[in-house]
């Protein structure tokens, strides 16, 4: 296949509905995923990444209404496949999760090993001794012994169960494994344990990665490529390099300041003032306005479109014409706490 | 495992030592001298103490009770005031009567409540759901005499589909549990009593079972469940009824207890020849030995019940294990 895009996602919004109305938790989202690579979504608790996921892998609870102009992966139209089909054409065969809470996502009352087991025979029609030693080979893979199949989730560590689902994960040779806050909750040992073995196992299998995290660490160290969320829209889009090196949307200049950094000791970090929107009802201008210190009248009023400032690098901010000052300004803390 | 259910047992001989002992002492306290009917006062003041040595009853109180507590292990219970016949022998034929009315009723009442509960919070806010909730709470309200009367007035009186009471036809007792369970008539005969039960007991079960469900339906491993591409059916009866089962079993083995109470009405509504009519004969006879018996043969039962629950339910939850040897 010439095409580079493993899953492109063109305009993808999810709505709830509450009580107190119309949540747009996830709006107007593009964005593709290429062939062998780690695909970086980053944003505050809340911004709608976990939504964004539900939505692609049809897991929205009963209030949630996704709708995208279309979804394909690997050349097939996906959206508009039926539940049915979806469910045993696409889901785990070829976009497998590694989910929010690993720690509980095992069902407490059946052996892991037979849970991992349960995912290969539900799409391949093969023998429980077959299946056994696939996830014997797992474990292996991702550094838990094989006995450990036979235990119950409740014997293991986090960082085991962690480990016991990228198994999962892995187990039907997806072409994309999509890993939702893989680290949360794990010491910092353990967290860096799992990265390594995560980047091992990329270096041996040729799936693409949507790796979503709040921690701006984990996502620059893992990612090729990385969209920022702000409010339920991607604001900025860039190679992880670019993004560091020369970010151009105000959210993505204030995460950077509310890091720290090893390498430049004695930095003040700087948080962002406000708190993010409440997504309910239609909003005009730009979500970030109310808490961004360069905004000004255009920004309340209309809502900024996708700039392209290089090559493969997107920002939708009205003001990114004046990255130079906007940069100089960000790095100062009276900028943001006046 | 093993050492869970040792322990269980030992538990469970406890509590029946104690229940003995509570009830020696109950009927010891019971007003009036629990003797009055064999013994008359009108007969002479000889020949009442004499009785009374026949009975073992000229005996210290402590003495007395150990008495009792060997011939309860030697399944020496005693002999009825009423018709002579050893308490044992009118027991065991009474017991297997109201295990199997029983065990019908709860089989229903389980199966059927576990089932509906589990569709109810799976289809929740539907058309199951609702109707359920509501004739669930109906049943719940309505005494077991009143729906039971319902019954035999509908279907027996007005439709004759069903005898009216009795365990098997007139004049054709059966010798044994073994002959009663292959003879058809006892099968049509205890359909209208398990209902009556089932239906009593049938809401908390099911109700247990969708909240139950319900909150399991929102745990991590289902929304993975779901991910791994599992059928919807896979999803709702391996992943979460699996689990939400764990609560209607320990809430079956305290309806267990409770489900004697509706036992005693329903035997006597339905001439069911069980411990329960027995219970409510010998106690307006004051057939003291009897009564004591039937208390400890119900007892007995409840508890047994109690630990083939305990024991089940460490067979579907694997955690219970750990937490058995911590307790060490």
């Amino acid at each position: 296949m010439t095409d580079t895009n493993l899953l492109s996602v063109a305009n993808l919004s999810v709505g709830y509905s509450t009580s107190q109305g119309v949540v747009n938790a996830v709006s107007d989202v593009s964005f593709d995923v290429r062939r062998n690579e780690v695909f970086g979504i980053a944003g505050e608790s809340g911004c709608g990444k976990s939504t964004l996921i539900r939505a692609l892998l049809r897991l929205l609870s009963n209030n949630g209404v996704s709708t995208a102009t279309s979804i394909t992966y690997e050349g097939e139209d996906v959206n508009s496949f039926s539940d049915d089909k979806f469910r045993d054409a696409i889901l785990w065969k070829r976009i497998s999760l590694v989910p929010q809470s690993a720690m509980n996502s095992l069902n407490p009352v059946y052996r892991v090993g037979d849970q991992v087991i349960e995912a290969i025979r539900a799409h391949r029609s093969v023998s429980r001794s077959e299946a056994r030693e696939r996830v014997e080979f797992l474990f292996d893979v991702v550094g838990l012994q094989p006995e450990l199949m036979r235990s119950y989730p409740h014997e293991f560590s986090g960082g085991m169960r962690q480990r016991a689902m990228i198994a999962m994960s892995l187990a039907l040779d997806p072409g994309l494994i999509i890993m939702d806050e893989p680290t949360t909750g794990l010491d910092v040992l353990v967290q860096e344990q799992i990265l390594r073995r995560v980047r091992e196992i990329r270096a041996e299998v040729s799936s693409s990665i949507i790796l979503i995290t709040h921690d701006i660490a984990v996502i620059a160290e893992m990612s090729d490529r990385i969209s920022i969320m702000y409010g339920g829209k991607i604001v900025e889009s860039a190679t992880a390099i670019d993004l560091f090196e020369s970010p151009f949307h105000p959210y993505t200049l204030g995460l950077k300041n509310a890091f720290p950094s090893i390498s430049v000791m004695d930095n003040e970090l700087i948080s962002i003032p406000g708190t993010p929107p409440a997504l309910i009802g239609e909003e005009s201008g730009c979500l970030f306005e109310p808490r961004c210190p360069f905004s000004d009248a255009t920004c309340a009023q209309i809502l900024p479109q996708s700039h392209s400032v290089g090559e493969m690098h997107q920002v939708s901010c009205h003001r990114h014409t004046d990255v130079t000052e906007l940069r100089e300004k960000a790095s100062k803390k009276s900028t943001w706490h006046c | 495992m093993l050492e869970y259910v040792l322990r269980r047992l030992l538990y469970m001989l406890i509590t029946i030592f104690a229940v003995a002992s509570i009830l020696f002492v109950i009927f010891r306290l019971l007003p009036g001298e629990a003797t009055l009917q064999v013994i008359s006062p009108a007969m002479d003041e000889a020949v009442q103490e004499r009785m009374k040595a026949a009975f073992g009853l000229d005996k210290p109180l402590l003495q007395q009770y150990f008495i009792y507590l060997k011939n309860l292990v030697s399944l020496e219970w005693g002999r009825s005031f009423v018709s002579a016949r050893r308490v044992i022998d009118i027991l065991e034929y009474r017991f297997w009567n109201t295990v199997l009315l029983m065990a019908a009723g709860m089989c229903m009442t389980l199966m059927l409540g576990v089932g509906i509960g589990m569709v109810m919070a799976w289809k929740r806010n539907g058309p199951i759901d609702i109707i359920g909730t509501v004739t669930g709470l109906i049943f719940q309200a309505a005494p077991p005499f009143v729906t039971g009367l319902l019954l035999l007035m509908v279907l027996s009186y007005r439709l004759g589909l069903f005898p009216t009471g009795g365990m098997y036809p007139p004049g054709q007792r059966p010798d044994g549990v073994l002959e009663l369970l292959f003879m058809p008539e006892f099968w049509h005969r205890i359909v209208l009593p398990t209902i009556t039960v089932g239906l009593y007991y049938i809401t908390t079960p099911m109700l247990i079972m969708r909240d139950s469900m319900l909150e399991v339906l929102g745990s991590d491993f289902i929304e993975l469940a779901k991910a791994k591409g599992l059928k919807p059916r896979v999803v709702m009866i391996k992943h979460a009824a699996r689990n939400a089962l764990l609560a209607v079993v320990t809430l079956a083995s305290i309806m267990v207890g409770f489900a004697i109470g509706g036992q005693v009405v329903v035997e006597a509504l339905f001439s069911w020849p069980g411990m329960g009519q027995l219970m409510v004969e010998s106690a307006a006879s004051h057939d003291y030995p009897v009564a004591q018996g039937t208390f400890l043969m119900l007892a007995i039962l409840v508890i047994s019940l109690n630990f083939l629950t305990d024991v089940w339910y460490c067979y579907l939850d694997p955690r219970i294990k750990i937490s058995a040897s911590g307790l060490n």
